[in-house]
């Protein structure tokens, strides 16, 4: 590869294309329009609010597009120093959500609204609250979506990545881009207020 | 039955058996060289963004495919088995051993002495620094004064590092940057500059060296042949004399169960594990315990290294993944005095996140949005380093790579056990050892305020070695000091299992050194 070829590919992978609604919903076979509508009414109280709506449809999107991407029975090599190979990856999540979004109306319903999106953002709070209580108490937001609890996993693969990383200290880290060797010496300029 | 012919045959296909190889073909242009590795060639380099964000989004394999699936064992034992071998997910640190590693007996009593001098060492590390490419700054310490400058000036240190360095030398210990085999320039190489991914297992610019680098290099201009997915399974002598005259292998995908090698001769590159693997199952009813075995020190004296480590909390504002496998090391512990009692290690310094997201606060309730991120921002006001050091261990003669009988792979082979065990002077001062440890960890955080965490302790012994070590005495080893068995004069066994002992810090650049040592033998004939 030279070095244009190296530029363009970098390029390539730090640059995400600007997102509408209803791209979102047309990039998202697996997911219907309804459950779309409630995850970004789940960002809306799980995320933090300096996302701003881009930042939370963003947050969508990755979401949906792990989702889509996710290959069952994929090599997951071997530890280092370990003599035995990782075990592949299992089952998609996906198959788990769909009685998950269900729940989540179900319960929005006997707080008297039609969709867990049709909430207030206070309802939907209490609802997200109850979907990590029960049927299971969640501790921790999983490294990686597992299917076990929809909040969660979308909780976890915003929280757990470089960009919430960059929330927290308010500066443009970007743990997982290529940036460079230039100005490594000085720290992160601060994120850009919405 | 494919049969094929040349002067060298390389069995492996490591950074060892690269380095080897291509300084053999400098050395000697017209010679034929075939290199035989079990596992695939990964030489699908513009592939290499997709992996890195398959294994960052989804946790697979940065490297698919890099394994043989039967062919493990049980201990600690890398599965990677693919052209390129372990080097190709080493996070590129190259340090050097210090002389005290080449002289622990006459020095302080302990374990053995390598046959060889430090000097000559150091020449041969100047040539592995060239050949990979290394970046890198002199260390303050007279001791580790060197011959020739790095190929490359130091990878830049983050501000995290700056920070970092700057505490830790408050404690009185001099710390500086880590060598890496990465470009801090464009072209060395033919690789580009590092674009701090943080991502060096698997460096998706391939501005961190990577044997498929050379390996490329030398079959664009035919230098060798590379003989991918084919196993060698036994060497095979003369009828007569105690010369080897055949390697015998099979094709993995089963296409071809007698594949032959015949060569002049036979370099055993395969790593602290496969080699002396292959010499035991390559016995015979002259060489019952295997080749180059008449001593019974092939597969013993494993050895490497122990750790202990720690996190200390810090008053300093860090920002964790600026560049997390770039560290600060201090080399002042690799010298003990004499009249001391005996700890050797080095000291490193990486920068870390002092704290993580969390779901539910200490009393257990929900945070979400941003009461996630004021809890999130509460536990990292102080920074926190993360500070390890690798000490040296002896092994002892019966720390053993063995045949396992009831583990075989699918042509029928039994497959290694290893069993490393520390020798008695080793065990003996394991207590005093984690003291000086837990001392220095408080002296390091005392300079700031600190917090010191646990300290855990790696529970294996990390860059394996041994299994053939070198020495003059062919009693008490397996091959001379320049990796030629004692047995057999035109096999060789290079890199890593010739290491008498495993140091106090990371080893890829020392076997590579010796596997250069090796080469200039090899090309005598």
């Amino acid at each position: 590869m030279n070095r244009r070829d190296l530029l363009k590919s970098l390029a390539a992978a730090a640059t995400l294309p600007a997102l509408t609604a209803s791209d979102l919903v047309a990039q998202t076979t697996d997911f219907t329009p309804a459950q779309i509508a409630t995850l970004r009414a789940l960002a809306e109280v799980v995320l933090p609010s300096s996302l701003g709506p881009d930042g939370r449809d963003d947050a969508v999107r990755r979401f949906v597009t792990w989702v889509r991407g996710y290959k069952p029975g994929a090599d997951r090599g071997h530890g280092y120093g370990n003599s035995q190979l990782s075990a592949p990856t299992g089952p998609s999540p996906a198959a788990r959500y769909p009685t998950q979004f269900d729940g989540l109306d179900t319960a929005a319903k006997a707080r008297g609204g039609a969709t867990f999106a049709a909430l207030t953002l206070v309802a939907r709070r209490a609802v997200v609250e109850a979907a990590l209580n029960d049927p299971q108490r969640v501790t921790q937001m999983p490294a990686r979506p597992n299917g076990a609890n929809l909040v969660a996993d979308f909780m976890g693969l915003y929280f757990n990545g470089a960009d919430a990383r960059d929330v927290a200290y308010n500066a443009a880290i970007g743990r997982d881009t290529c940036r460079g060797l230039d100005d490594s010496d000085k720290a992160p300029r601060p994120l850009k207020a919405h | 039955m494919a049969r094929h012919e040349c002067d060298v045959l390389i069995v492996g296909g490591g950074i060892t058996a690269a380095m080897v190889s291509e300084k053999l073909s400098e050395l000697r242009p017209s010679w034929k060289i075939i290199v035989v590795e079990a596992g695939k060639r990964l030489f699908d380099f513009d592939r290499r963004f997709d992996y890195r964000q398959r294994n960052l989004d989804y946790g697979e394999n940065q490297w698919p495919g890099d394994f043989v699936a039967d062919q493990g064992g049980r201990g600690i034992i890398s599965r990677s088995m693919a052209v390129g071998g372990s080097a190709l997910h080493f996070g590129g640190v190259c340090n050097r051993f210090s002389e005290e590693d080449t002289r622990l007996r006459s020095l302080y009593g302990l374990a053995t002495d390598w046959p060889i001098e430090w000097k000559d060492l150091e020449a041969h590390y100047c040539e592995a620094e060239k050949r990979i490419g290394v970046s890198g700054e002199p260390g303050p310490l007279k001791e580790d004064s060197r011959s020739q400058p790095y190929p490359m000036p130091a990878m830049t240190m983050t501000y995290n590092l700056i920070q970092l360095k700057s505490w830790a030398e408050k404690s009185g210990i001099p710390f500086w940057t880590t060598p890496q085999a990465k470009n801090t320039v464009d072209g060395y190489g033919g690789r580009s500059r590092c674009h701090r991914c943080n991502t060096c297992e698997v460096c998706p610019t391939g501005a961190r060296y990577s044997p498929d680098w050379t390996y490329k290099q030398l079959l664009t201009k035919k230098k060798i042949e590379l003989h991918d997915q084919t196993l060698v399974r036994k060497l095979v002598l003369d009828e007569h004399t105690p010369r080897v005259v055949a390697a015998q292998a099979v094709k993995e995908d089963g296409s071809d169960p007698n594949v032959e090698y015949r060569a002049k001769t036979f370099v055993v590159a395969s790593g602290y594990c496969w080699s002396s693997h292959l010499l035991l199952l390559s016995a015979n009813a002259r060489f019952p315990r295997g080749l180059a075995n008449t001593s019974d020190h092939v597969g013993r004296y494993m050895t490497g290294h122990l750790a202990h480590e720690t996190r200390i909390d810090l008053d300093l504002k860090i920002y964790p993944g600026m560049n997390e496998q770039h560290s600060l090391i201090s080399r002042q512990f690799f010298r003990c005095a004499p009249d001391r009692p005996f700890v050797r290690h080095d000291l490193r310094v990486w920068e870390a996140p002092s704290g993580g997201p969390r779901l539910r606060d200490a009393n257990g309730t929900v945070l979400l949005g941003d009461d996630l991120v004021a809890d999130w921002r509460t536990r990292i006001v102080r920074g926190s380093a993360r500070v390890r050091g690798y000490f040296d261990v002896h092994p002892d003669k019966d720390s053993r790579l063995t045949l396992d009988p009831a583990n075989k792979n699918k042509w029928g082979d039994p497959l290694p056990i290893i069993e490393h065990r520390v020798d008695a002077a080793t065990e003996a001062r394991q207590a005093a050892t984690l003291q000086h440890f837990q001392e220095l960890f408080a002296q390091l955080a005392r300079a700031n305020d600190g917090k010191v965490g646990r300290t855990s302790s790696l529970g294996y012994q990390d860059h394996p070695s041994g299994g053939c070590r070198m020495g003059a005495d062919p009693s008490t080893s397996v091959v001379n000091p320049f990796g030629r068995t004692h047995d057999h004069d035109n096999l060789f066994v290079v890199g890593s299992p010739t290491q008498p002992t495993g140091g106090c810090t990371n080893a890829t650049l020392t076997f590579v050194a010796l596997a250069l040592r090796s080469t200039t033998e090899v090309a005598k004939g």
